[in-house]
């Protein structure tokens, strides 16, 4: 482990980005703001809480899974992946710095609404820590689905779509938004395939705005190690 | 002192990238020459382990490139091909990465990296976005990487194409001054001449020659390369172009028949080989 490499890694490539390309980051907000917005008007209001609780999940989810574009684009067109190999560091120091960069590149998006939740009363301090836990493993568990479609794609031309698509389902199917209450049970355990969903389920019940649901905790922890086993497989390290 | 040891690296049953590679790398700078698709770049990946061969090993300074990858890795610095630089990042920013990734302490790798930036003459530029540089001056960021490594072994893949002349030459003064053992590639000949004390000439996944300049050279015996467009009189002919070598005696018979002649150099070590050169 290498942990000045991972932290300077994503400092610089979290923060510089939201520092030089703002573009990039009014992007990953423009979709969960876009739905706060809707939800509020087609509630009238009442779901507001929901759609703000939300919007963290969903920048985080939709920043994480456009990481396989960045993974992609690293190992495939600039060949930077393969500059690290000949060096000291792990494929998980290098996935890990990556995904933390994210987690970094996310952080105005969810103060933004840590803001906006506080003022509404949607988030509390003592809820805080427990988001933060749950945003930082579905940071990890969605980053590592990414670079598992990385290392499968051969070239580069059909990252972007494959990410885009990936973004919507995962952030606007599940309940990141909407109570998880209104679906059947059946539908909730098929959209738990996701990692979003079980984040999301989490989230309503810290912040008291349905009931907790601890079986959902163990979901996203076993979906954040298969899938960390299996980013480290397909990251394609030394091919 | 680097050894090669039976390595092959097939991509499926009829692809053969390199077939069986033997060689003992001994001198400070060698560079391997060949065509595109030699298996230049897939023989510096495997020795800089970033991809396995499908049978064989090597040695980098007494350490297997299988078994002991760990210790080869703190040895080695290598400079992919098709490296560019993070856009968004500082060439500084870039090269403490490098060198943090290496192990250099976080003061250590700002230091390393600025003199290495002085001294190809990209100070200047140390703290713009890599992407406002042009394209010569991102392909010497990498080239500053390596310098500032200080890496026992460096694998540099096509260090200067792109480059400018000056540039060229910039790299090459750079190259010459480092203490490493250097492995480089490259299409440019004089380049070859200019930096190496070995060339090692691929062709096809096989070694077909390999010697010091010199030695190489002269098994020539003193000859000169005539050449002409559609000429009758011919050792080897690429395209129209009829080349011939001939002895100094007949240098004077050969222009008045219209040829140019020019002094051998590595490009007529690749061509006597049977190897044909790109244009």
């Amino acid at each position: 482990m290498n942990p000045k490499f991972i932290l300077f890694f994503a400092w610089y490539y979290g923060f510089y980005v939201v520092l030089r390309g703002p573009s990039y980051l009014l992007a990953s907000l423009s979709l969960p703001l876009t739905l706060l917005f809707m939800v509020t008007i087609f509630t009238h209001g009442t779901l507001i809480a929901f759609a703000i609780a939300g919007g963290p999940i969903a920048i985080v989810a939709a920043n994480s899974i456009n990481g396989a574009a960045d993974a992609a684009f690293f190992r495939i067109q600039i060949r930077i992946q393969d500059l690290f190999v000949a060096t000291s560091i792990t494929s998980q120091d290098y996935m890990f710095a990556l995904s933390l960069s994210y987690l970094v590149f996310s952080l105005p998006g969810i103060i933004l609404y840590g803001i906006l939740g506080s003022y509404l009363r949607v988030f509390s301090l003592n809820s805080a820590p427990w988001i933060i836990g749950v945003l930082v493993l579905l940071t990890l568990t969605i980053s590592n689905l990414s670079f598992i479609i990385a290392g499968l794609l051969k070239h580069i031309r059909n990252v972007w779509g494959i990410t885009a698509i990936l973004s919507i389902i995962m952030t606007v199917l599940p309940p990141t938004f909407y109570p998880y209450s209104y679906l059947p049970n059946w539908i909730l355990y098929v959209l738990s395939i996701s990692p979003v969903t079980p984040a999301a389920v989490l989230l309503q019940g810290i912040v008291g705005l349905e009931r907790i649901q601890y079986w959902m905790l163990a979901i996203l922890f076993f979906e954040t190690v298969v899938l960390t086993l299996l980013g480290r497989k397909f990251i394609r390290w030394r091919e | 002192m680097i050894e090669i040891q039976g390595i092959t690296k097939r991509y499926n049953k009829h692809i053969f990238a390199l077939k069986g590679i033997e060689a003992s790398l001994k001198e400070r700078v060698t560079t391997v020459i060949g065509r595109n698709g030699a298996g230049k770049t897939t023989l510096i990946r495997i020795l800089s382990t970033q991809l396995f061969p499908s049978s064989g090993t090597a040695l980098i300074e007494g350490f297997d490139i299988l078994k002991e990858t760990k210790k080869v890795r703190q040895l080695i610095s290598s400079i992919p091909q098709e490296a560019q630089l993070i856009g968004i990042l500082s060439p500084l920013e870039q090269m403490q990465l490098y060198l943090m990734a290496r192990g250099f302490s976080t003061s250590q790798a700002k230091e390393e990296s600025k003199d290495a930036l002085d001294e190809l003459e990209l100070y200047d530029f140390r703290n713009a976005p890599s992407d406002t540089l042009s394209g010569g001056m991102k392909r010497k960021v990498f080239v500053a990487m390596a310098l500032a490594a200080k890496a026992p072994v460096i694998f540099l893949d096509e260090p200067t194409t792109g480059l400018d002349p000056l540039s060229r030459i910039e790299v090459w003064s750079a190259i010459k001054r480092l203490s490493s053992k250097i492995i480089l590639t490259t299409h440019y000949m004089e380049e070859a001449q200019e930096l190496s004390n070995e060339v090692v000439v691929i062709d096809q996944g096989k070694i077909i020659t390999q010697g010091t300049v010199n030695n190489l050279l002269s098994t020539f015996n003193g000859k000169m390369r005539a050449e002409k467009l559609d000429g009758e009189e011919f050792d080897i002919k690429i395209a129209n172009v009829a080349i011939k070598y001939i002895e100094q005696d007949r240098v004077d018979e050969f222009l008045r028949k219209g040829y140019d002649i020019k002094r051998i150099n590595l490009d007529d070590i690749f061509l006597s080989k049977g190897v044909s050169l790109e244009s």
